[in-house]
């Protein structure tokens, strides 16, 4: 113990590791957000939709504008999380009707250069909106300042996100557990072709499935905005943390980005304390480790 | 039959390209040796990074267009042999070509080890691993201050003094890029390549008819990391200096999309691709650097939904209206 104590001093300081944990978790609701809907797509379409993590940096900017409008209004940060969320959600429905629809039976690498080839461009189309320069959003004033949790800072807006994130969670759950529509989404998952020959329009299906995840990436990015670095370049880092969260879990397991996303908050929440130089390696070792042992993720199914 | 048909069917390598490869080759040397004497020192660098950039998208496409296995991470194998050749010049005293030679080797070393378990895993699983080492190779490149030197990069890493002037390393690039292509080529036409393309066509047949596809594919991806290293090491001299973001993720799309513009099932396709990659991404990022993404985005968009089969596939149809 005394051993463990001199490597990480913090180890017996009760409330600072009750923060890391909560920070942690506010981390893993992010992720699953955004993670969520990637997986949602994929798990319908088999389209690993690389540009929604530039989805996610749109909804971030749009936020940046619109909370700009009427800075003191108490309301209108919601009305603009909902606005920019929606619009991002709208951009999706775009690009799918548009453009994913024609290669949803080609091969998976032109899916993949398709949607890459769209995050060059929704880039370049934000850096000419929006300029070079990080934005900042103002966090609304209730939500601005910090708890204290025995003597250690904890900032009011992850609260949201820890309430936001769970009720999130159980709404989605209960869409694909509780409905019909849902229960489409599921069938789509094991097996599109069947449902297809069921007579169900499946690629309108296909597009209802793309326009929620793509919401969710926008309420992710717009959620975000506030305590993120709105800038170019986002896009990409969070993309990459959502494709670990997604690969851990299973691509097209809504349970598993839900397991995945807390471990991987926890994970870079306790990284920065133990190893904080390397923290993101953490990260990839953890993927490469779960794809060497189970390639189809925790809770995914083997691919035939 | 439909010329779409007839794209998609074509056996490798395709017909237009390849019959009359010997006499075509040997007209493009002529014109590749002559050229830079009549060009301005900002076209011989352009050139040579062309050549650099032909290589490294040929040894991508061995596991792309051959193999059916796509990298997102093939910056790493680059990056080893870049910082490979320019650790051996800093820290251990080498002279510049042993240095060079010796790049490739640690690519490879890197590509085994690696690619001993991402080789294990198929299609998005295998981009992603791949994409998970390779993001590792470029966080240890970027931390490790002492070594590498982060983010500072390593600098001073020029030719030796016989290959100093542009034209002159332009000759030994395109020389070493010659021979590598060479070499790539005699791969994907050796019984080697052609289990690689019945692996690519039918994993399951090719186990059946006694095909070690795991081994093969593992051979497929250490010798594509050899020459990505080898490109590397090119590029590190040509360069003067390496910096961490040889190995980061936007770069290991740079053979992705060069492939998919040239024509992944072609052995020309990642030469042609790098051609008009360079003179697109210098004309265009010159006059608009802002919009350059952009316009590579919108070609890439237009080049999947009109023609999947890029530059090669083009050449290819072109070909099938002359005969018709």
């Amino acid at each position: 113990m005394a051993f463990l104590q001199q490597l990480f001093p913090w180890i017996t300081n009760g409330p600072l590791i009750l923060v890391q944990v909560m920070s942690g978790l506010s981390v893993g609701m992010f992720l699953f957000l955004v993670s969520a809907g990637m997986s949602l797509i994929f798990g319908v379409t088999r389209i690993v939709n690389l540009a929604h993590g530039a989805f996610y940096m749109v909804a971030a900017y749009l936020m940046s504008s619109l909370v700009s409008l009427f800075p003191g209004h108490p309301l209108w940060f919601w009305v603009a999380l909902l606005v920019s969320s929606l619009a991002v959600a709208a951009l999706g429905g775009l690009i799918e009707v548009t453009l994913l629809r024609r290669i949803y039976r080609r091969e998976h690498l032109l899916q993949l250069v398709l949607t890459f080839g769209l995050i060059l461009i929704i880039g370049t189309l934000v850096l000419m909106v929006w300029g070079p320069e990080n934005r900042t959003v103002p966090r609304p004033t209730a939500l601005a300042g910090s708890l204290d949790i025995f003597g250690q800072p904890f900032p009011t807006y992850y609260l949201l996100v820890l309430i936001l994130g769970p009720l999130i969670a159980l709404a989605l759950g209960l869409v694909f557990y509780r409905t019909r529509w849902g229960m489409l989404v599921r069938a789509a998952t094991v097996d599109r072709d069947m449902l297809g020959a069921l007579g169900v329009d499946v690629s309108r299906l296909f597009t209802q499935v793309f326009i929620l995840g793509s919401w969710l990436a926008g309420l992710g990015g717009a959620l975000a905005a506030p305590v993120v670095a709105v800038a170019l370049g986002m896009d990409a880092e969070v993309l990459i943390n959502a494709f670990v969260v997604v690969v851990i879990g299973g691509l097209g397991s809504f349970a598993g980005s839900l397991i995945s996303a807390l471990l991987v908050g926890q994970l870079q929440s306790f990284g920065i304390l133990i190893f904080p130089a390397i923290s993101i390696v953490l990260l990839f070792a953890l993927m490469a480790v779960v794809l060497i042992v189970r390639p189809w993720g925790l809770l995914g199914r083997p691919e035939e | 039959m439909q010329w779409r048909e007839m794209v998609g069917r074509l056996p490798l390598p395709l017909p237009l390209v390849e019959v009359r490869l010997q006499l075509w080759a040997v007209l493009l040397g002529a014109f590749l040796v002559v050229i830079p004497h009549f060009l301005s020192t900002f076209y011989v660098f352009l050139l040579t990074e062309m050549a650099i950039v032909a290589l490294f998208a040929a040894a991508f496409n061995l596991l792309m267009g051959y193999g059916g296995m796509v990298s997102f991470g093939h910056a790493a194998y680059f990056a080893l042999g870049a910082y490979g050749a320019a650790l051996l010049v800093k820290k251990a005293g080498f002279p510049m070509l042993p240095a060079l030679a010796a790049g490739p080797f640690v690519a490879a070393a890197g590509a085994l080890l690696f690619g001993f378990f991402i080789v294990r895993l198929t299609a998005v699983y295998f981009a992603m691993l791949s994409l998970a080492f390779a993001q590792i190779v470029f966080t240890v490149i970027f931390k490790w201050y002492s070594f590498t030197g982060g983010d500072n990069g390593l600098l001073g890493i020029w030719p030796a003094a016989f290959l100093k002037s542009p034209i002159a390393y332009y000759y030994f690039v395109l020389a070493v890029t010659a021979l590598g292509l060479a070499a790539l080529y005699a791969i994907v036409s050796s019984p080697f390549g052609y289990a690689l393309k019945a692996i690519r066509e039918n994993p399951r047949r090719a186990r059946y008819i006694g095909v070690h596809v795991k081994r093969h594919q593992l051979w497929a991806f250490v010798l594509s990391g050899f020459f990505s290293g080898l490109a590397g090491a090119l590029f590190a001299f040509f360069n003067g200096s390496v910096f961490p973001d040889l190995a980061f993720f936007n770069k290991s799309f740079e053979p992705l999309v060069v492939v998919l513009l040239g024509g992944m099932h072609a052995f020309s396709g990642p030469l042609l691709g790098a051609v008009g990659f360079k003179l697109l991404e210098t004309f265009v990022s010159s006059r608009w650097p802002v919009y350059w993404p952009l316009v590579m985005g919108a070609i890439l968009v237009a080049v999947i939904l009109v023609a999947p089969q890029g530059f090669a596939g083009l050449l290819a149809r072109l070909a099938w209206w002359r005969k018709r």
